[in-house]
């Protein structure tokens, strides 16, 4: 099969995936034709629909982009899982703390705990690997575990109401709710933040094109022997992209902790830094392409959530994968024969 | 078997890289490709190696014109290019790089690495070819790694060979053993075509010679009664003239120092380069020339010694602050140490000094190379291997410096323009530069340098004046002890 041209491609994916769907909804006992509009219906179809995926795309968007910023230096951010999680501890813990900031000081701590702590938990697997030459891959993998392990932990000694979650986040430390605006969005989770899933990918693109650090990244990843052959400071600037990729899946983190729970619970964030490598992936770094999606996974985890009683999520989640390849087999451009 | 380009044109985007070429090439004979850097030499290989879809033309083969030519067809066909840059696997051993792609398997599954091993060694009897095959790629020569790649495609079952530049990173001496080998391959019927920026290899072991120019056939047909000036004339429109270095102020200061330098392969007791001298370094590549230049320039850290600029100590330093201090290096390996593939030509040009008034510097440096098309907006992909070249010398060339380390500066690039790149040498010699010249190429360091060292195995085994008979010169190079 030589499908060179784009449009056969995207047609032949699209295919595809409608085809995996029809089979997959089938075997569940279901009428394709239904669960189709009922997904649509439960995502795209009511303001409630749309504000979770936008919930959903807000936190898959940011974490896009911090995985893309890893990877253009060519480091594989495999951490987001558990730098996330940290993270969102940490603005819990600190959130919960604020009740005497006023909202200009409480918001801004609350967002540099989270930050700090996902940079700091990268910052780890950054300096294994500049110093040490410990690939990414592996380091990131056991921190994710080893994040996994300390959470329990911590929220069991101190630094959580001794059970399994943080205490309730002061309310000036929290991200309004877009419902707050409209009452369309009314229930909704999406908040504020989504400001932030918009910004993060487009300043990151414009500091990777504009400033030295930021373009010598892109020199970085492709060829690192060149690179420090011609003086760049190498090392340091795989250090910052590992480090900075930290600090965005913290931002993450924000999204979910400071703009919709209200508290940090166990487990609350998993599965989002792995769903983030996916939208980085597709969304090739550029900061529409993020966008897109981080829209598109938002939309298929909420059609996904609302079959769910009629199809297995099992099923949802073959979906999302042969979405993902699909989407990959179409955007493959020619350059990557 | 007799493959024939019949008005093969290529184009990218709206460039023109081979216009309506037409070239017969005959079993039996080694026929030689000549033209300048982006004649179209590599694309004229790739389209007939099936690497490449032409945009319009055909391949034909044994008189059958061929309207389908892709990869698989022209390895069914035996057709195979050899390129440039190898594509080996460093870490694997000769026989495992054998086997990559096309493993031998048994019958239940198993790799069965005996029979192939066999057929290889006895393809290297037959075209005289010597490869460690148990040796890891790593730690093989340029040389030898050549060979490899070559024994990759015979045992491959290979009748058509397409070499694109085989000869750029060998000596002369290497390169005769080379061509003999050739020519065991086209007695015996294969149909050989040669790549290559040497005339006077085209006048001693090429039947055939093709030349290019600007994507066009400018001319074809026999080689036995050109002399090197008129191909010269053919491929360049001029016979370049030799270059000779600036005269030597005995009592100049010395600006490079190499003092007890010792690293993993080399060790230089002492070697003084001063103000305005070129000094020559020879020997077989892989006697430590590379490790030497990474040490200098900083790239790697030295297990004792010390270089010093001017006087000053450089220890501690990085590449970054040795480069600041006045210290220009280009290393030998371009595809490792000198371009970034995937970025443009612009950030090639600047790589490592971004920032400032960057599109000024690099206009200017892209003028300056000759490198073409003069556009630094394109991925450097886009540029011939000898533009490439021209694109990593005019950033260490173009500001003036204490000392320059040069590796194998006009590897892959047209005579004309290596006789411009040494002509730049030389004039940074008359500025006061310090240079240390290490090239493959012996009647480059004999034109250019004041003296010559001879490394062997890591060490300097013979300083020789730049006019010693090749004889002695080769012997050096091969160990014996200054004569
Ligand atoms: N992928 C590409 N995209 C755009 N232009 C290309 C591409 N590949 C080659 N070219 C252009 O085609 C022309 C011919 O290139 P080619 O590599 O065949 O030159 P060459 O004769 O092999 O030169 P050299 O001696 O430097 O190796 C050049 O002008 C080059 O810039
Ligand atoms: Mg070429």
């Amino acid at each position: 099969m030589t499908l060179t041209r784009p449009h056969a491609r995207a047609i032949v994916a699209a295919a595809i995936v409608l085809l995996t769907f029809d089979l997959l909804v089938f075997a569940a006992g279901e009428s394709p034709w239904i669960a189709l509009s009922r997904g649509l219906a439960g995502s795209l179809g009511t303001a409630y629909g749309v504000g979770q995926v936008l919930y959903k795309a807000t936190s898959l968007a940011i974490a896009g982009a911090a995985f893309s910023v890893a990877y253009r230096a060519g480091l594989f951010n495999v951490g987001l899982e558990g730098q996330l999680s940290l993270a969102a501890l940490a603005s819990g813990v600190v959130g919960a703390r604020l009740g005497w900031a006023p909202w200009w000081l409480a918001l801004p701590l609350a967002v540099a705990a989270a930050v700090a702590v996902g940079g700091a938990w990268a910052a780890i697997a950054a300096w294994l690997r500049v110093a040490f030459g410990a690939h990414e891959v592996i380091t990131t993998i056991l921190l994710n575990r080893l994040a996994d392990a300390l959470i329990p932990l911590a929220l069991a000694h101190g630094l959580g109401d001794g059970g399994v979650r943080t205490g309730d986040v002061a309310h000036a430390a929290t991200i309004p709710r877009l419902s707050t605006l409209t009452h369309a969005l009314a229930g909704s989770a999406a908040s504020l933040a989504v400001v932030l899933a918009v910004l993060t990918p487009a300043l990151l693109d414009r500091w990777e094109r504009r400033s030295i650090a930021g373009r010598e990244l892109g020199l970085v990843g492709p060829s690192p022997d060149a690179c420090r052959a011609a003086g760049v400071p190498v090392a340091r600037r795989l250090f910052a992209a590992l480090t900075l990729s930290g600090a965005l899946a913290g931002l993450t983190a924000c999204g979910v902790v400071l703009g919709y729970k209200g508290h940090y619970e166990l487990g609350m964030t998993a599965g989002t830094g792995f769903a983030g490598i996916a939208v980085g992936l597709l969304g090739r770094g550029r900061p529409l392409g993020l966008l897109a999606a981080a829209l598109l996974v938002g939309a298929l985890q909420q059609a996904g959530l609302v079959l769910n009683a009629s199809v297995p999520k099992e099923a949802t989640d073959v979906l999302f994968g042969v979405v993902i390849l699909a989407v990959a087999i179409a955007g493959r451009r020619e350059e990557a024969r | 078997m007799r493959i024939d380009a019949r008005r093969l044109t290529k184009r990218y985007g709206g460039l023109v890289a081979l216009d309506d070429v037409s070239v017969e090439l005959a079993p039996g004979k080694i026929t030689a490709v000549l033209g300048e850097n982006g004649a179209g030499k590599s694309t004229l290989l790739k389209l007939l190696g099936g690497l490449e879809p032409a945009t319009s033309g055909e391949v034909v083969l044994d008189g059958r014109a061929r309207e389908r030519w892709t990869l698989a067809d022209a390895r069914d066909a035996g057709v195979f290019v050899v390129h440039q840059h190898f594509s080996l696997v460093p870490s694997f051993t000769g026989l495992q790089n054998l086997m990559l792609g096309d493993e031998p398997v048994g019958p239940l599954g198993a790799l069965r690495p005996r029979p192939l091993r066999d057929r290889a060694e006895r393809t290297m009897r037959e075209a005289g070819l010597g490869v460690d095959l148990g040796a890891r790629v790593s730690a093989m020569s340029l040389g030898e790694r050549q060979r490899l790649e070559i024994l990759r495609v015979l045992v491959r079952g290979a009748t058509t060979l397409l070499f694109d530049e085989p000869t750029a990173t060998q000596t002369r001496g290497e390169a005769s053993r080379l061509y003999a080998m050739m020519r065991r391959l086209a007695d015996g019927g294969a149909t050989v075509t040669v790549v290559t920026h040497h005339l006077d290899e085209v006048v001693a072991h090429a039947d055939a010679v093709v030349v290019l120019r600007r994507g066009r056939r400018a001319f074809a047909g026999g080689v036995r009664d050109k002399t090197i000036d008129e191909l010269a004339r053919l491929a360049l429109g001029d016979a370049p003239s030799a270059v000779t270095p600036p005269p030597l102020d005995h009592d100049a200061p010395i600006a490079l120092e190499l003092d007890a330098l010792r690293g993993r392969r080399v060790d230089v007791p002492s070697l003084r380069v001063r103000r305005g001298e070129i000094v020559g370094v020879a020997g077989v590549d892989g006697n430590g020339q590379d490790e030497l230049v990474e040490l200098i320039s900083g790239l790697s850290t030295a297990l004792g010694g010390r270089v010093l600029l001017d006087g000053a100590s450089l220890d501690g330093l990085d590449v970054a602050a040795r480069r600041a201090a006045g210290l220009g290096t280009v290393f030998a390996d371009r595809h490792r140490f000198g371009v970034v593939m995937g970025a443009t030509v612009h950030d090639n040009l600047m790589l490592g000094e971004l920032g400032g008034d960057e599109a000024a510097r690099a206009r200017a440096r892209l003028l300056a190379s000759g490198a073409s098309p003069a556009r630094p907006e394109l991925p450097i992909e886009a540029f011939s291997g000898g533009n490439q070249q021209k694109i990593v010398l005019a950033r260490a060339l173009d500001r003036r410096l204490v000392a320059l380390v040069v590796a194998q500066p006009t590897r892959g690039i047209d005579a004309a323009a290596a006789a411009d790149v040494r002509r730049r040498l030389a004039r940074a010699a008359t500025d006061g530069s310090a240079i240390l010249l290490l090239s493959s190429d012996l009647d480059e360091l004999r034109q250019l340098s004041h003296r010559l060292i001879v490394l062997h195995r890591g060490r300097v085994v013979a300083e020789l004046a730049p006019d010693v008979d090749e004889a002695a010169l080769g012997r050096a190079m091969l160990g014996a002890s200054a004569a």
